[in-house]
């Protein structure tokens, strides 16, 4: 029998970011902006997510000439429900974003 | 990018598993992609902190996997190298405190860039070491000298000269110079690294300098308990007069930030910054736990850097004096590598009984064993 566990809202908000990015998908760094997290946690939620199979990451060749590819992460079918399941908590104005320590 | 965030990307691809370096690579280029300025620093620093928490879970897991306690991790990967892992282990959790408490950019660049000068020059004294180039007596001596120098012709602060600067930079020679003449000492304690203690003790006294004064004499104590004879006797009791004299003097330093007290005040900032500054001065005297499977000079440098270095930490916690490599300051960083120089590479082997675990009186050649099977 699996174990439902309910996700962090730092792990909402990625979800939520990821689902907003659509098809094209996202950037670590633009996931760290538009999370709010810290990139010493988004990549062991990352990884997390894509060895459930909520996530797909694949190099990206760069638009810009001579850039290195790199990463876009989109999520899969299970992924978007996933997000379904588990929307952003209601935000209060005096909650700020929690991250781990960089 | 900065050659701070370079080596930073470095450490990342160095500490992660196999599995996950594509993951690393990853990371690195989206921190090579940050537009804006000084988010780069900022994303590399979390990435190394995954890292770090990565490799220490690899590596356990593989610990564990071979039925092996993780209490003898020095057996695999030798003495030096788990002290050097302590070390930077150590500076690491410090910048995570640092990062945490809105430390300037610059002193986080600065602890990094003593950490790579640090291992550095670690890397030539024990290439110097080995091919015999490295006699502990007149370097004992002359660092000796170098720290009265300091305490002659330093820069003085309220009535404390301990400083010198090198353009920008103000360095503190005593926390380079007393744990290298310390474990120095504990292997060679021959006449002129005598005379080389008793300059340091005196140059300690003048200064005056407190913490250190009182790490030479914790070091040289240690030293004339497990090896007692007339020349180490007589540099406890020259470094003991040493730490009296300094004692008896006035040190009004003030309490610097990031520098001094940190130990209380990293938990206001926030308690995971408090818990990494104790984890990490924890880590500092770890290295002493490697003296159980040494013997002779090996197990008595061992012993005399961890005496030293928990010597640095009570005073840090008991007065206005630099908490080592968790707080800013590249001296103590610098002052860490240096002393390893003596931590043998190899512990011996299980199943034979190390005999004087170094090749002769300036150490750190091949092991030698008695008692062959």
């Amino acid at each position: 029998m699996t174990r439902s566990r309910t996700l962090s809202p730092a792990a909402r908000r990625v979800l939520a970011a990821l689902v907003a990015a659509g098809a094209p998908g996202r950037h670590g760094y633009d996931l760290c902006r538009e999370a709010q997290i810290k990139s010493g946690t988004l990549y062991p939620l990352l990884i997390r997510l894509e060895a459930q199979g909520y996530l797909s990451a694949a190099w990206q060749v760069a638009e810009a000439p001579g850039r290195p590819p790199r990463h876009v992460y989109r999520l899969t079918a299970a992924g978007c429900r996933l997000a379904d399941e588990h929307p952003l908590p209601a935000t209060r104005a005096d909650e700020a974003p929690q991250g781990g320590l960089a | 990018m900065s050659p701070v965030i370079e080596l930073i990307f470095r450490l990342i691809r160095r500490l992660l598993p196999p599995a996950l370096q594509p993951w690393g690579e990853a990371a690195i280029r989206e921190a090579r992609s940050a537009t804006r300025p000084g988010e780069a620093l900022p994303f590399a620093l979390g990435c190394l902190s995954w890292a770090v928490g990565e490799s220490i879970r690899f590596r356990f897991s593989k610990l564990k996997q071979q039925g092996e306690e993780p209490v003898n991790l020095t057996d695999r990967i030798g003495p030096r190298s788990v002290a050097v892992s302590c070390g930077v282990g150590a500076t690491g959790l410090g910048l995570i405190y640092m990062s945490a408490g809105g430390a300037p950019a610059h002193y986080l660049m600065i602890n990094l860039a003593a950490l790579a000068f640090g291992l550095v020059t670690l890397g030539i004294l024990v290439l110097a070491d080995r091919r015999g180039h490295l006699p502990a007596g007149p370097l004992s001596l002359l660092l000796g000298l170098v720290l009265l120098a300091v305490s002659l012709w330093g820069v003085s602060a309220g009535g404390v000269t301990r400083w010198v600067a090198l353009g920008p930079l103000v360095i503190q020679p005593g926390m380079m110079v007393v744990p290298l003449m310390a474990v120095l000492f504990a292997r060679s304690r021959d006449a002129l690294s005598l005379a080389g203690v008793a300059v340091a003790a005196l140059a300690l006294a003048l200064q005056p300098d407190r913490g250190m004064a009182a790490a030479l004499a914790v070091g040289m104590t240690v030293i004339a308990f497990t090896r007692p004879d007339r020349r180490t006797i007589g540099a406890a009791a020259a470094a003991v007069l040493g730490f009296a004299a300094a004692m008896a003097q006035a040190d009004p330093s003030p309490a610097m930030p990031f520098v001094d007290q940190i130990l209380y005040s990293a938990f206001a900032v926030h308690p995971l910054a408090g818990a990494a500054v104790v984890m990490g001065a924890v880590l500092l005297v770890l290295p002493a736990l490697a003296a159980r499977r040494l013997s002779g000079t090996d197990q008595a440098a061992c012993l005399v850097f961890g005496a030293v270095w928990a010597a640095i930490i009570a005073a840090a916690a008991l007065g206005n004096y630099p908490t080592p490599l968790v707080g800013y300051g590249g001296s103590a960083i610098v002052g860490y590598m240096l002393g390893l120089v003596v931590c043998p590479r190899r512990a011996p082997e299980v199943g034979r009984s190390p005999v004087e675990a170094t090749s002769g009186p300036d150490g750190d050649g091949p092991l030698l064993y008695a008692g062959q099977p």
